[in-house]
C-alpha cells in the first residue's frame, strides 16, 4: 500500500517535470490553435454571408466553375485562408517531429541530464512514459482540434466548384483522422531519432527529412491511386457519360470493345453525336468509360492513411521503448 | 546501519563491462567488497574504468558479465534508486531551471527528501535560490548537483570526480560537509579522484583500478601499515623481491628506491620510511606490466 502510494507520487513528480519542460511548447500550440480558430470564425462567417447573398444559387454541382450571369467572371468563394490551414495541417507532423519529438529525449541525451533524472527515484519507464504521454496527448489535442476547425470551416464550401473539393490536397491530407495520425507519426519519428542521433540538431534534420519524405510518399500514393484504386464508370454506346460531378477523375478516358478490351479515348476523339457513333461502329467499340474515385472514397483515403501513419507511429514508439534501455 | 551485520556498500562478483559487443573490456573480472560506512577512494589512471564502475553501481549501465550490488540491492531497482545517490562527472543539470526549481525537482522525483539539507548545501555556497543553473559557475553547479544528491538522504553516495571544478577553499568546505554527513548518518561514500593528497585525510578504504581490473580493495590504514618505502644498495634488489612484493622500484646509479608490500620482517641494509597513502597509490598506478616483467626477467637472470 505504502509502496504504491510512493510510486504514485513519483508518477506525479515525473509529470511535473514533463510539464515543466514542455509547458512552453504546449502554450505555443494553444496560442496557434486560438489564432487559427479566430481566423476561421471570421473567415467562415464571411463565407456564409457570400453564400447567403444568393449569388451562388444557380451553380450546379460539379467541377466546372459557374460564372457571374452579367459579366461571365468565374464565381469563387474566398477559400485561400482555408487552404492555408490545410497546408498547416499537412506540415504539422514535420513541425511537431522537429521541434517536439527530436528534443524530447535528444535534449537530455545531449546535455547528459537523463543521467541526473534517472539516478533520482524514478525509473526509465516512468521518465519516458510521462514525457511522451504529455507530448502525445498535446499532439492529439492540437492536431485533432485543427482538423476539426478545418472540417467546420470547410463544410459550407465542400465539394462545390466555387469552394474546395474533397480530393484537393489541402482537404484530403489536411483534414480528418489522418491529420491526427500524421502528427503522432511525426512525434514518434522525432522521438526515436532524438534517441538515435548524437545531437539534437542532427536529430531535427533527420526528422525533417524522414517526416517530410513520408508526407510526400503519401501524396504520391494519393495521386497514383495506389492504395485506393478508382472505379470505372461505363456508359453503353454513344449514351452521354455520367457527369463527373464531385468525383476525382483519374484522368483515364477510353473506349471498350465487345470483347472488353480498353482503348485510349483518342481513337475516337469526338464528344458525342453522329461522328462519335460512326467512329465507334467502325472500330467495334460498344461503350465508353472513365475512371474516377467517388466522393465517398474520401473516407477510404482517410482511414488507409490513418492506419498506415498510426501503425508506423506505434511501431516507432515500440522501437523507442526497446532501445531506451540500451541507449539511455 | 554500520556494524558487522550491515550489508556491504558495494559488492562485485566477476563484474565485466564493455561498451561495444565486440569491443575491449572496460572492466573485467572485478571482485571486491566495500563494507558500509566507509569513505572509499576510487583511484585509477585515465581510462582505467572508474567512471564505468560508478555508472554500473548507479544503475546507468548494465553489467555484461557478473554482477554488482549496492547495499545488497541490484542497481537501477526502485530500492537501490531510493537509497543510492549518484553524481556523475559532468554534473548534468537543466541549465534553464533555477536553483529552486532544481531542488523542487529533487523533491518531486524522490520518495524521501530532506529539503533543509539540500537548501543548506546550496546556501553554504552563497548561491541564491533564484539564480538560473546555466548562469552559475562550474563550482556552484557542482554544489547544486551535490545538494540534489544529499537531499535524497542516500545511504550510499557515488561521486565521480566531484572536486574537479572547485577552488581549494570550496573543496575543503564541501569535503567537510560530506564528512559530517557521513559521520552523522553513517552514509557510505565512494568517490573517484585524481587529487591523491586530499584522499589521504578523508578516505578509509581504497579501491584501485588498473586497466579495467581491481588491483586493490583494502582498508587505508592496513594498506599504510603493510607497505614500506625502502632506499638502499641496488645489490639487495633480488633478495628483497624474493621475500616481499615489490610494487614499484626506481634505480638511480647504485641506489634503489622501492615500494614494497611487506610479508614479514625486513632483512638487509635499508633505509625504511612509512609511505603516505599517496605514495602507495602512485606506486601502484605507476607500476605497469612492462616494469613488472622486466623485474621478473632480472630475477630469473640473477637466479
Amino acid at each position: 500500500m505504502k509502496g504504491s502510494l510512493r510510486n504514485g507520487s513519483l508518477w506525479n513528480g515525473c509529470l511535473w517535470l514533463a510539464w515543466r519542460q514542455q509547458r512552453v511548447l504546449v502554450s505555443v500550440g494553444a496560442a496557434v490553435l486560438v489564432a487559427v480558430a479566430a481566423i476561421a470564425a471570421y473567415s467562415r462567417s464571411g463565407m456564409l454571408d457570400d453564400l447567403g447573398s444568393g449569388l451562388f444559387d444557380h451553380c450546379d454541382a460539379g467541377p466546372i466553375h459557374c460564372t457571374r450571369p452579367d459579366t461571365g467572371v468565374p464565381l469563387l468563394l474566398d477559400i485561400e485562408p482555408l487552404q492555408y490551414l490545410g497546408a498547416l495541417n499537412i506540415a504539422l507532423p514535420v513541425i511537431i517531429g522537429v521541434f517536439w519529438g527530436a528534443p524530447l529525449l535528444g535534449r537530455d541525451r545531449e546535455l547528459g541530464t537523463h543521467r541526473m533524472v534517472l539516478t533520482q527515484g524514478v525509473s526509465r519507464g516512468q521518465w519516458f512514459a510521462s514525457r511522451f504521454a504529455l507530448a502525445a496527448a498535446t499532439t492529439v489535442a492540437l492536431s485533432g482540434l485543427l482538423a476539426g476547425v478545418f472540417a467546420w470551416w470547410w463544410r459550407p464550401a465542400a465539394d462545390r466548384s466555387y469552394g474546395l473539393f474533397w480530393y484537393e490536397t489541402t482537404a484530403l491530407s489536411g483534414s480528418g483522422p489522418r491529420a491526427v495520425a500524421a502528427a503522432l507519426f511525426g512525434l514518434a519519428a522525432g522521438t526515436l531519432l532524438g534517441l538515435l542521433a548524437r545531437r539534437v540538431l542532427e536529430a531535427m534534420a533527420l526528422t525533417l527529412l524522414v517526416t517530410g519524405a513520408m508526407m510526400l510518399v503519401l501524396e504520391w500514393t494519393h495521386r497514383m491511386r495506389l492504395l485506393v484504386p478508382p472505379h470505372s464508370y461505363i456508359s453503353a454506346g454513344g449514351v452521354p457519360k455520367a457527369p463527373m460531378g464531385e468525383k476525382w477523375s483519374a484522368g483515364h478516358y477510353g473506349l471498350i470493345t465487345a470483347s472488353g478490351r480498353r482503348d485510349d479515348v483518342m481513337n475516337c476523339p469526338f464528344p458525342s453525336g453522329a461522328q462519335l457513333n460512326e467512329c465507334m461502329d467502325r472500330h467495334g467499340y460498344v461503350a465508353r468509360f472513365y475512371e474516377a474515385n467517388p466522393a465517398g472514397d474520401y473516407w477510404t483515403f482517410q482511414w488507409i492513411d490513418t492506419a498506415v501513419l498510426g501503425g508506423l507511429a506505434l511501431l516507432l514508439t515500440a522501437l523507442t521503448v526497446l532501445l531506451l534501455r540500451r541507449r539511455v | 546501519m554500520t556494524g558487522p551485520d550491515a550489508p556491504a556498500a558495494l559488492r562485485a562478483t566477476g563484474l565485466g563491462f564493455r561498451y561495444r559487443k565486440r569491443g575491449g573490456w572496460a572492466l573485467r573480472d572485478c571482485e571486491f567488497t566495500v563494507p558500509s560506512g566507509r569513505i572509499t577512494a576510487l583511484v585509477g589512471r585515465n581510462g582505467a574504468g572508474k567512471s564505468t564502475l560508478l555508472h554500473l553501481a548507479g544503475g546507468l549501465l548494465r553489467a555484461d558479465s557478473g554482477e554488482i550490488r549496492v547495499l545488497d540491492a541490484a542497481p537501477g531497482t526502485p530500492e537501490a534508486r531510493a537509497r543510492v545517490a549518484v553524481l556523475t562527472q559532468d554534473k548534468p543539470l537543466y541549465p534553464r531551471f533555477t536553483v529552486a526549481d532544481t531542488l523542487r525537482m529533487g523533491e518531486k522525483l524522490n520518495s524521501s527528501w530532506d529539503r533543509a539539507a539540500a537548501e543548506r548545501t546550496v546556501r553554504e555556497g552563497g548561491i541564491p535560490l533564484t539564480a538560473r543553473v546555466g548562469e552559475l559557475s562550474p563550482g556552484q553547479r557542482t554544489r547544486v548537483a551535490l545538494a540534489l544528491a544529499l537531499g535524497k538522504r542516500p545511504e550510499l553516495l557515488l561521486l565521480d570526480e566531484p572536486m574537479a571544478d572547485l577552488d581549494p577553499v570550496a573543496r575543503g568546505e564541501i569535503m567537510a560537509a560530506l564528512m559530517a554527513e557521513a559521520a552523522d548518518r553513517g552514509m557510505s561514500i565512494l568517490l573517484s579522484s585524481h587529487v591523491l593528497p586530499e584522499l589521504e585525510q578523508t578516505c578509509d578504504w581504497v579501491l584501485l583500478l588498473r586497466n579495467g581490473r581491481i588491483e586493490l580493495s583494502e582498508d587505508a590504514y592496513a594498506l599504510r601499515e603493510s607497505h614500506a618505502m625502502l632506499t638502499g644498495h641496488a645489490d639487495q634488489a633480488d633478495t628483497l623481491a624474493a621475500r616481499h612484493t615489490v610494487v614499484h622500484r626506481r634505480t638511480g646509479g647504485r641506489q634503489l628506491t622501492a615500494l614494497v608490500r611487506q610479508h614479514g620482517p625486513l632483512h638487509g641494509d635499508w633505509h625504511v620510511e612509512r609511505p603516505k597513502l599517496e605514495d602507495i597509490l602512485i606506486g601502484y598506478l605507476q607500476d605497469d606490466d612492462m616494469v613488472r616483467s622486466v623485474a621478473a626477467e632480472r630475477t630469473e637472470a640473477a637466479a
